[in-house]
């Protein structure tokens, strides 16, 4: 039972990292990315690693996706100051 | 053979596969509720799991989860504001069904660990999850008018 658990939270992985980088718009793709997070910090635990599980869990459930989504934000606004000055 | 572990696939399979594929797919709004759903599904993904390995500390990897996934979700809801605007998602039954699978898992597990300290810990774990997922829904359908808009400008 314990390899059927370690190779659905595989497949998982493999299914949202594929996705992560097939998704094109950066917006999405930080969505994508942390749901990436939730996949590893599953397949972390299920091979008896939760410390490395558990920073996983910190680092990609809010901090990579608020640093994506705040550049964009910059990037898209810079954008459009300099479409308007021309 | 372990009940808790069979469990534990199954919600892993049954829950987290559906997410990822609406995650990768669809219109904006969808994928911000899919990942809003994700995380409920972990995390009781992760208390199973600290019952099936006999493990009572990964009963905190959930705990984090708890606290931080919503968190995550206001993130989505408050810097995608503009473009979640048009056409706020709501997501009444996937609230409804994550709140009761929070509740009948928490229950379970409460009757399995005995009275004591962890079943206060489980008990806040299970009160963060439903309260935190209400939240979250709430604000990804606009239910807090002005939180999005008024900082924008």
């Amino acid at each position: 039972m314990t390899d059927a658990l370690t190779l659905v939270s595989l497949l998982l992985v493999a299914a949202s990292a594929t996705a992560a980088v097939a998704v094109r718009d950066p917006a999405r793709q930080a969505l994508v990315l942390a749901v990436l997070g939730l996949a590893l910090a599953v397949l972390f635990t299920v091979v008896q690693a939760p410390d490395v599980g558990l920073s996983q869990l910190a680092v990609g459930s809010a901090l990579t996706p608020l640093l994506i989504l705040l550049s964009v934000r910059k990037v898209r606004r810079r954008g459009q100051h300099e479409g308007g000055d021309r | 053979m372990n009940g808790w572990l069979v469990a534990a696939t199954v919600l892993l399979a049954a829950g987290f596969g559906p997410v990822v594929w609406g995650v990768a797919t669809g219109p904006l709004e969808r994928r911000v509720v899919a990942q809003n759903f994700g995380t409920s599904v972990v995390c009781l993904v992760m208390l199973l799991l600290s019952q099936a390995y006999v493990r009572p500390s990964y009963v905190d990897l959930a705990l984090v989860l708890a606290v931080l996934g919503p968190a995550g979700t206001l993130v989505y809801a408050r810097l995608l504001a503009d473009d979640l605007g048009d056409d706020p998602p709501h997501a009444n039954l996937l609230t409804v069904v994550a709140a009761s699978a929070a509740t009948v898992i928490v229950v379970a597990m409460c009757v399995a660990t005995g009275p004591g300290r962890a079943t206060v810990k489980l008990v806040l774990i299970g009160v963060l999850l439903v309260a935190g997922n209400v939240i979250a829904s709430r604000a990804l359908a606009g239910g807090f008018p002005g939180a999005g808009a008024s900082t924008r400008d």
